[in-house]
């Protein structure tokens, strides 16, 4: 992107992100408003609600950097846990399937019953990091759907649907 | 110092909750093995296993969580000394001399250097704790809503500010968090940002939302990944070289006692922790030494420091915690969690009235530190091997534990949705560096300090002056504003540093790349001077 006369690369995901929160958070000011114009509702709320916006400002320009700009050195390895970084490439799209995965599972737990859910879960998340031997792709996420199952159920007095355990 | 009666009630608590003292062990497990798993936090840990503890009594819930928070202290260590891998944070500096030990051969005695710092300097922090709680709720009861909620303003942007590399993206974290906090019917009856949910009304569960932050959203990454780590081979445990390390711990005294001191004043801060503590116990005895030379080269007091700072750091936190109801990072903050499932708000107010449970909670933890010594050893021989742990076998174990728990706490699917959600944003919190624990404390306290400064304003009557009749409220607010002056400007410092070094590196790459290219100038330029 060019800004008066100057190239600049855009950090675009992140720019969406910290946009996306900053109207969430106009929204949320916006709303509190509608309710009411009392201090006792606005008190803490408006003027959060504004410095959040403010410091969006300042990170904005963060997501821009000039494109001659010297690259910063590179980012340690995914095994340093003290700062971990995205994966790239085939690994991200491993990544990306098991957040699919995750809201695939959520979403359909109470339709297929927790058993069925869990079982297909496992399996795909196996799937997903590698697993290709049949063996361990049949015995596993059996076993890891009666341990959940059978456990939780003895845990916690809520009713769990489930179709067949 | 120590009100007798209150602890005289403390050990009947202990004695009558027989099946609490039954959480202990499986907790320092659950505690040792996540935290010598690099890649998965004792954070992480705690959240997973919060939903199980809300089905136990309240003490045994908080046995469990602090039996899990005590074992992981020591459990990152056993990496850090036998891989060079800290398997958390707080491990870091344990890696300088534990893994320099390691290679000269003395695994063993450095493991036990830090069990046995871990194991002392935990009954340290948690005994000075049981002597300070009374002073502190005599100070604490004077403290209100004013003052309350300027030492939640104040931990907030010491989370925020110190949680990562961009001042401004750590106070955007906190302050989003906080306002997440506030979603729901606040104490004046307004309700705001529930899009017309009812499961909203009472604001955002707290458990599913810490649970993806903390838990899953981190987990997803390591789906691109076989191995979590790659690790060199297990190296033999000699329990007669353990001991020989753990009874040598006992010729550094001074170490032992400057790391705890350092790890409790580090620990009781909000937002800095026993990631920093470590560091800065390990740099100071370094400065202190005889022989500073020696360190980074397999000298034990440099694995004493650094472990001494972790284990102690827990009591410095859990005063804050218990004292002000303010959780110093994710670990506490989980552990503040467990409080307010089962209705119990930590605080002047418990201090004060449930004085003899808060001397039970302290003296389960010398308990735990004591057990520790001997479950850490066990925990030895295996730790080597867990952490080649194939991600194809943990991630799917995990992740349905976590889906779990959260359906768990309220028996609806509002938990395990909640989880998704806060997954997705934990991972791009993560991603583009902001730090999620302050997205998480904000989200804890949101509420409290909501209904803190609408006290406080209801008590002045909107007149601003109210601030100069409370000198508590003043102090805090003037080291407040010092304390963020203080670190934006070592912030600043550091940047301008930074970019003095690599203007130098470039000035010194080009100087060396001109006689090559082109010598002729480069003895011109050298004549001249």
């Amino acid at each position: 992107m060019r800004i008066m006369r100057q190239e600049y690369r855009v950090d675009r995901l992140h720019l969406a992100f910290v946009s996306i929160m900053a109207a969430l958070v106009l929204w949320y000011l916006f709303d509190a408003r509608s309710v009411s114009l009392s201090i006792n509702n606005l008190l803490l709320v408006q003027p959060l609600a504004i410095a959040t916006l403010v410091l969006y400002l300042f990170i904005v320009p963060q997501c821009f950097h000039r494109a001659d700009a010297v690259p910063e050195p590179e980012a340690p390895a995914i095994d340093d846990p003290l700062q971990p970084k995205l994966p790239e490439g085939r690994a991200l799209v491993r990544v990306a399937l098991l957040g699919v995965a995750l809201g695939v599972f959520v979403f359909t737990l109470t339709t297929l019953g927790f058993d069925v859910g869990i079982l297909l879960f496992a399996l795909a998340t196996m799937l997903i990091c590698g697993e290709r031997r049949p063996l361990p792709l049949a015995l596993y996420p059996l076993a890891v759907t009666v341990v959940a199952v059978y456990g939780f159920r003895a845990l916690m007095p809520y009713p769990m649907v489930t179709a067949l355990l | 110092m120590i009100d007798m009666d209150a602890l005289m009630g403390a050990f009947g608590i202990m004695a009558t909750s027989a099946g609490s003292w039954g959480w202990i062990v499986p907790g320092l497990i659950v505690g040792l093995v996540f935290s010598a798993i690099p890649g998965v936090s004792i954070t992480m840990a705690m959240a997973i296993v919060l939903p199980m503890s809300l089905y136990m009594d309240f003490f045994s819930a908080i046995v469990f969580l602090t039996s899990v928070y005590t074992g992981a202290g020591f459990g990152g260590s056993v990496p850090a000394i036998l891989m060079n891998i800290p398997g958390s944070p707080s491990s870091y500096a344990t890696t300088f001399d534990g893994y320099a030990m390691s290679k000269k051969g003395q695994h063993n005695e450095a493991l036990g250097y830090a069990l046995f710092a871990s194991t002392i300097c935990g009954i340290f922090g948690y005994l000075l704790l049981l002597v300070v709680v009374e002073p502190l709720a005599d100070i604490v009861l004077k403290i209100g809503p004013l003052e309350m909620f300027a030492v939640a303003i104040w931990g907030m942007l010491l989370i925020g500010s110190l949680g990562s590399k961009y001042i401004s993206r750590g106070l955007f974290a906190a302050a989003f968090g906080l306002l997440l906090g506030g979603v729901g019917m606040n104490t004046a009856g307004f309700i705001r940002g529930t899009m017309g949910m009812p499961s909203l009304l009472d604001g955002i569960s707290p458990i599913p939302a810490m649970i993806g932050l903390l838990a899953s959203g981190q987990l997803l990454t390591l789906a691109g990944k076989d191995y979590i780590i790659e690790a060199e081979g297990s190296r033999t445990v000699s329990l007669s070289r353990i001991l020989s390390g753990c009874w040598q711990t006992f010729r550094h005294p001074g170490v032992l006692v400057r790391g705890s001191v350092i790890g409790i004043v580090i620990g009781a801060v909000p937002g800095v922790g026993s990631s920093l503590g470590n560091l800065i116990a390990y740099a100071e005895t370094k400065r202190t030494s005889k022989d500073p030379s020696s360190f980074g080269k397999g000298n034990p007091k440099g694995v004493i420091a650094a472990e001494s700072a972790v284990a102690s750091a827990e009591g410095g936190s859990m005063a804050t915690m218990l004292a002000l109801g303010i959780p110093g990072g994710g670990a506490t903050a989980i552990l503040l969690a467990a409080f307010m499932m089962h209705n119990i708000v930590p605080g002047p107010q418990f201090i004060e009235t449930q004085k003899e449970m808060v001397y039970a909670i302290i003296l389960n933890n010398i308990v735990q530190a004591i057990v520790l010594l001997f479950v850490g050893i066990g925990f030895i021989y295996v730790a080597s091997n867990i952490v080649r742990v194939r991600t194809r076998y943990i991630l799917p174990a995990i992740l349905v534990i976590a889906t779990m728990g959260t359906y768990a706490v309220e028996g609806s699917i509002s938990g395990p949705i909640t989880l998704f959600v806060f997954s997705l944003i934990g991972f791009l919190l993560v991603k583009f560096d902001y730090p999620v624990a302050a997205v998480v404390v904000g989200l804890l306290l949101g509420r409290m300090l909501e209904t803190e400064f609408l006290r406080s304003y209801q008590l002045s009557g909107g007149d601003p002056t109210y601030l100069f009749e409370r000198p508590g409220a003043m102090t805090i607010f003037g080291i407040m504003l010092f304390s963020m002056a203080m670190t934006a400007w070592g912030k600043r410092k550091q940047v301008l540093a930074e970019e003095a070094e690599s203007a130098a590196m470039e000035a010194l790459a080009r100087q060396a790349s001109v006689p090559e290219a082109e010598p002729g100038i480069k003895a011109g330029a050298s004549g001249r001077h």
